[in-house]
C-alpha cells in the first residue's frame, strides 16, 4: 500500500511538473499570449519616394529598407510601383531595394510598405563588430585641433563607452574653438558625426552610423542619425547630438553605414517621406501570422496546426475534461447525487446547442413527459428493449412537436434542439424512472435536480471563452488536471453532504 | 464554514467512516474485482455457501431460460410457500414472496392474489434483466421462504427483519438489525425507510437505532422500544458472518442474515459495498474498529498465524462488545 502511495505521488508530481513546465515554456519562451483578448501593436510604415524622372534615360533607384534582423518581425512587406522592376539584395547587414525602369518621364511615385510587430522574434544572433580601425589621415590646423580635443577626452574616460560619450559631449560644445574649426561653421548632425568619427579614428575606436526611424504615429519624420560602436561584447548606441547612450525601444534601424538612403540614376529631386500608423491586433492571430511569415514554427505542433473545422471540434473536446472535473468535485467532495457518472457532462454538452435557460426548460419538460409515459408503459409489463425504443421514439416526437410549436410561436430558439441528443434524454428518463421505483419519488427528484445543477455548472465553466482558449492553446494543462484527478482518486476525507448526514452523532 | 470544519473534526475524532474512505481504504483495497460475481449473483453465493457447509435458505430451483419457465410447477411441487428472486437483483426489487396457495392461485405475503401466469410473467421479466444491475440478462431463483422468528413481532412491520454484520478480513466489526417499516413496504432496506438497530457484538442485545439518518429508540409503527432486545442464537450469527470471508474471499463485506423460526440463522446475501448508516445505528464510527482489526492482522502476519472463524469472533467480541447501555 505504501509503495502504491509513493508510486501515485511520483506519478502526480511528474504529471503536474510536466504540465507546468510545458505551459510555462509556451508562455514565457514562445511568448504565446495568455488570453485571447491580448493585443499587440502592429506598425504600418509607408515610405514614399518621389522624384522627377529624366526623359529618355533608364531609371534606377536604390533605397535601403530595414534589415529585419532585430527585435521586429515583418508580417507583410510590399513594393508598390507601376512599370518598375523590383529586386532586393542584402549587403553588409543592410537590405536594399532596387526599382528600375527602362523608360519613365515626369513625376514618379514609389511606395514601400512594411507591416511589423515587436513580439515573437527568434533569438538574437551573437553580435560581432570591429574593435580597431585605422586613423583617418588629417593635416595641419585640424590635426592640432583634434589632438587638443582628444587630450582631455582621454583624461576623462575609462573605456570605449565613456570615451565615446565624452567625445560627443566635447563636439557638441560649439563654443569651443577647436570644435568650431573642425565643424567649419556647419553644426548639422551629419557634420558633427563626421567630426566625432575623426576624433574616434585617431584613437583607433571604430564607429558606424545608424539611421533609425522612430515608431510613433502621426508625426513627420526623416531618418534619425545614431552612432554605434562595438565594445568587444555588444554594440553601444549613441545619439550624436545629446550623447545619450542606448537606442530607445521605439527606434527601428533602417540602415547602417555612411551611404544615403536613396541613390537615384536617371532622375532628380528625389524625396522620401515616411508615414507611420499603428493598429492593434489580436495577439493569437498575430502569433499565427508571425508563424506563417517566419521560420519559427512554434504553432505547427500545437492545436493550431489542425485544419480549421477540426480545430472547432477540438475546442469543444478539450474542455470536456474540465466538465468532468466539475462532476468529480461535486460528487466526491460535495457529495452531490447525480444520475449516472457522466450523464451531467453529456447534458452540459447538449446545453451548448440550446443555450442554458432554454435547455433546462426543455430538459425538464421532456423528462417529465417521458417519465409519465414510462410509468404508463410500466403497467404494460414490456421488456426492456422494446420499452426503451418506445420511450426514444416518444422523445423524438416530443422534440419535433416542441420545435414546431415554438416555431409557430415565433421562437426560433426551439429549432436549435434538433440535435439535442435524444439518446441521452431517453437514457436519462429510463434511469430516472428506475431510481423513482427503487428509491422513491423524493430521491428521484433529488437526483434529477443534482444532475441539472452539475450539468449547469459544468456547462457554465465549459463555455467560458477564456478557459476554452487556454486549454486549447496550452493542452498541457490537462496533465495538471489529471494529476488532480489522480490525487482525488485516493481522497478519503468526508463529503460535504456527509457532514450533514452524520450530524446525528453530534447531538448528544 | 467554521461550523462545518468543527463538524468535520468531531466526526473524524469519533472515527466515522465516509464514503470516500470506505471506497479507497476498504472496498478497493480488500475486495478484488474478479470476486464480485460471487456476491453479486445470489445463486453463486448460495452454491458456494452450500459447498462450505454454511446455512442458507434451501434452493428449490433455478430458471435460466424462457423455456425453463415451463418447469416452474415442477420446481414448486406441492410447497405452499416460496420466494422468487432475481439472481442479480438490487435493493430487493423483483422479489415475489408467495405465502400460501389455494385452488390454482397464489397469495403473496401482502395478501394479493395472483395467478400462475402472473408468476411466469414475473420470472420472464427477471430473465430479461428488468431488475438486474445494468439490465443484463439474469436468472431467476426459487427458494425457501423464511419465516421470521416471533421475537421480532413487536418491533417489526410486515416483511422479514434481517441482520447485517460488517466483516473485515473475517473479523466481525459491527452489527445491525434491520427492521422493515410501513414506509419501507416490508423491505429491510435502510434507503427505503427501514430502521437500523445497532447490536452489541458480544451479547447480541440490541442498542438504539437509526431511521432516515436520525437516531431513534422506538419503532415508528409499533411504538415498541427497539433497544434491549436479546437476539437469540447470537453466536451462531457471528460465526456464520465470520465464515463468509473464506466463502467469498472478499475482505470487506456486509453479510445479510435472517433468523428462521425453524432453521435458525441463515445467510441471505453478501454485499461488497455495505452502507455506512450502520454507524448511526450503533452510535459508533467504523474507522477505529477497522484500524484495530488491521493492527491485529499485521501483528498476526508477523507471527505467521491465521485465525479460525471462532478465534476471530472471540477477538471481535472482546474488543468491540459489551457496549454500555445508552441512557434514554
Amino acid at each position: 500500500m505504501r509503495s502504491l502511495n509513493l508510486h501515485l505521488k511520483v506519478l502526480i508530481t511528474l504529471l503536474v511538473g510536466l504540465g507546468i513546465l510545458i505551459t510555462a515554456y509556451q508562455i514565457f519562451i514562445l511568448g504565446i499570449p495568455l488570453t485571447e483578448d491580448e493585443t499587440d501593436d502592429l506598425w504600418n510604415i509607408d515610405a514614399r519616394v518621389e522624384f522627377q524622372a529624366s526623359p529618355r534615360e533608364p531609371v534606377k533607384l536604390q533605397m535601403f529598407v530595414p534589415p529585419l534582423n532585430q527585435d521586429y518581425v515583418s508580417l507583410n512587406e510590399s513594393f508598390i510601383s507601376n512599370n518598375y522592376g523590383v529586386s532586393i539584395n542584402r549587403a553588409d547587414g543592410n537590405r536594399k531595394v532596387t526599382w528600375s525602369a527602362r523608360r519613365a518621364s515626369g513625376k514618379q511615385t514609389l511606395y514601400y510598405r512594411l507591416v511589423l510587430t515587436k513580439r515573437y522574434s527568434g533569438e538574437q544572433a551573437k553580435s560581432e563588430g570591429p574593435i580597431f580601425r585605422d586613423s583617418i589621415p588629417v593635416e595641419g590646423a585640424e590635426k592640432i585641433a583634434a589632438e587638443a580635443l582628444l587630450a582631455p577626452i582621454r583624461q576623462h574616460s575609462a573605456d570605449v563607452e565613456t570615451f565615446i560619450s565624452e567625445t560627443i559631449k566635447r563636439v557638441n560644445n560649439v563654443s569651443d574653438d577647436n570644435v568650431k574649426l573642425l565643424l567649419a561653421g556647419d553644426a548639422s548632425t551629419p557634420n558633427k558625426a563626421d567630426a566625432i568619427e575623426l576624433l574616434l579614428s585617431i584613437a583607433h575606436v571604430p564607429m558606424e552610423r545608424v539611421h533609425t526611424i522612430r515608431l510613433a504615429a502621426e508625426i513627420q519624420q526623416s531618418p534619425e542619425l545614431w552612432l554605434r560602436s562595438f565594445n568587444g561584447e555588444k554594440w553601444l548606441y549613441f545619439n550624436p547630438e545629446t550623447g545619450q547612450q542606448g537606442l530607445p525601444s521605439d527606434r527601428l534601424v533602417w540602415w547602417i553605414g555612411d551611404d544615403n538612403l536613396i541613390k537615384l540614376e536617371g532622375g532628380k529631386q528625389a524625396q522620401v517621406s515616411f508615414t507611420l500608423s499603428n493598429s492593434e491586433m489580436n495577439a493569437i492571430r498575430l502569433a499565427k501570422l508571425t508563424d506563417e511569415n517566419t521560420d519559427a514554427d512554434f504553432l505547427e505542433y500545437s492545436m493550431y496546426g489542425l485544419p480549421l473545422s477540426t480545430q472547432q471540434t477540438f475546442q469543444i473536446m478539450l474542455v470536456i475534461p474540465i466538465g468532468v472535473l466539475v462532476i468529480l468535485i461535486l460528487r466526491n467532495l460535495g457529495g452531490l447525487q447525480t444520475l449516472g457518472t457522466f450523464t451531467p457532462v453529456l447534458i452540459a454538452l447538449a446545453f451548448r446547442e440550446t443555450q442554458l435557460g432554454f435547455g433546462i426548460i426543455l430538459f425538464t419538460i421532456i423528462t417529465a413527459l417521458g417519465l409519465s409515459l414510462r410509468s404508463y408503459l410500466e403497467h404494460l409489463k414490456l421488456q426492456m428493449l422494446p420499452r426503451l425504443s418506445v420511450v426514444l421514439t416518444f422523445v423524438v416526437v416530443l422534440i419535433a412537436a416542441i420545435s414546431l410549436f415554438s416555431h409557430k410561436l415565433g421562437l426560433e430558439r426551439g429549432l436549435s434542439v434538433a440535435l439535442f441528443p435524444m439518446v441521452i434524454l431517453t437514457m436519462t428518463i429510463e434511469r430516472l424512472s428506475i431510481t423513482w421505483e427503487e428509491r422513491g419519488g423524493g430521491h428521484a427528484f433529488k437526483v434529477a435536480i443534482g444532475t441539472l445543477v452539475a450539468a449547469t455548472l459544468s456547462h457554465l465553466l465549459m463555455s467560458v471563452p477564456q478557459l476554452t482558449y487556454f486549454v486549447f492553446t496550452f493542452p498541457a494543462v490537462l496533465m495538471i488536471l489529471v494529476g488532480f484527478m489522480l490525487a482525488m482518486g485516493r481522497y478519503r476525507g468526508y463529503r460535504l453532504t456527509e457532514l450533514f448526514r452524520f450530524k446525528a452523532f453530534l447531538k448528544d | 464554514m467554521l461550523g462545518l470544519w468543527k463538524t468535520w473534526k468531531a466526526l473524524e475524532a469519533k472515527g466515522i467512516m465516509g464514503i470516500n474512505r470506505r471506497n479507497a481504504d476498504y472496498v478497493l483495497k480488500y475486495n478484488k474485482r474478479n470476486l464480485y460475481p460471487i456476491v453479486d449473483d445470489k445463486i453463486i453465493t448460495k452454491e458456494r455457501a452450500i459447498a462450505a457447509g454454511i446455512d442458507v435458505p434451501e434452493m428449490y430451483g433455478v430458471i435460466e431460460t424462457e423455456k425453463g419457465i415451463d418447469k416452474l410447477r415442477e420446481i414448486i411441487g406441492e410447497r405452499p410457500d416460496f420466494v422468487v428472486k432475481p439472481a442479480q437483483g438490487a435493493g430487493g426489487d423483483g422479489i415475489l414472496v408467495i405465502a400460501d396457495r389455494f385452488e390454482d392461485r397464489y397469495r403473496t405475503v401482502s395478501g394479493k392474489i395472483i395467478s400462475h401466469e402472473e408468476i411466469e410473467h414475473q420470472i420472464s421479466s427477471i430473465l430479461t434483466g428488468l431488475y438486474s444491475l445494468g439490465g443484463h440478462r439474469d436468472r431467476a431463483l426459487i427458494e425457501y421462504r423464511v419465516t421470521p422468528d416471533p421475537i421480532f413481532k413487536s418491533i417489526s412491520y410486515e416483511g422479514v427483519p434481517d441482520i447485517r454484520i460488517i466483516v473485515l478480513m473475517g473479523y466481525p466489526v459491527m452489527a445491525m438489525l434491520r427492521l422493515p417499516t410501513r414506509q419501507s413496504g416490508g423491505k429491510a432496506n435502510l434507503h427505503q425507510g427501514a430502521i437500523g438497530v445497532g447490536v452489541d457484538l458480544a451479547t447480541g442485545v440490541t442498542l438504539r437505532g437509526t431511521w432516515l439518518n436520525n437516531k431513534i429508540s422506538k419503532h415508528p409503527d409499533t411504538t415498541n422500544s427497539v433497544d434491549g432486545v436479546q437476539l437469540p442464537n447470537w453466536n451462531g450469527f457471528m460465526k456464520l458472518a465470520a465464515g463468509c470471508y473464506e466463502l467469498c474471499g472478499l475482505g470487506y463485506i456486509g453479510v445479510d442474515m435472517v433468523l428462521d423460526q425453524e432453521k435458525g440463522p441463515l445467510i441471505l446475501e453478501l454485499n461488497a459495498r455495505p452502507g455506512l448508516n450502520i454507524q448511526i445505528a450503533n452510535d459508533c464510527g467504523l474507522t477505529h474498529r477497522t484500524h484495530a482489526v488491521e493492527a491485529r492482522l499485521a501483528e498476526l502476519a508477523k507471527k505467521g498465524i491465521t485465525e479460525t472463524p471462532e478465534e476471530r469472533v472471540r477477538f471481535a467480541q472482546e474488543l468491540f462488545g459489551h457496549v454500555p447501555k445508552a441512557e434514554i
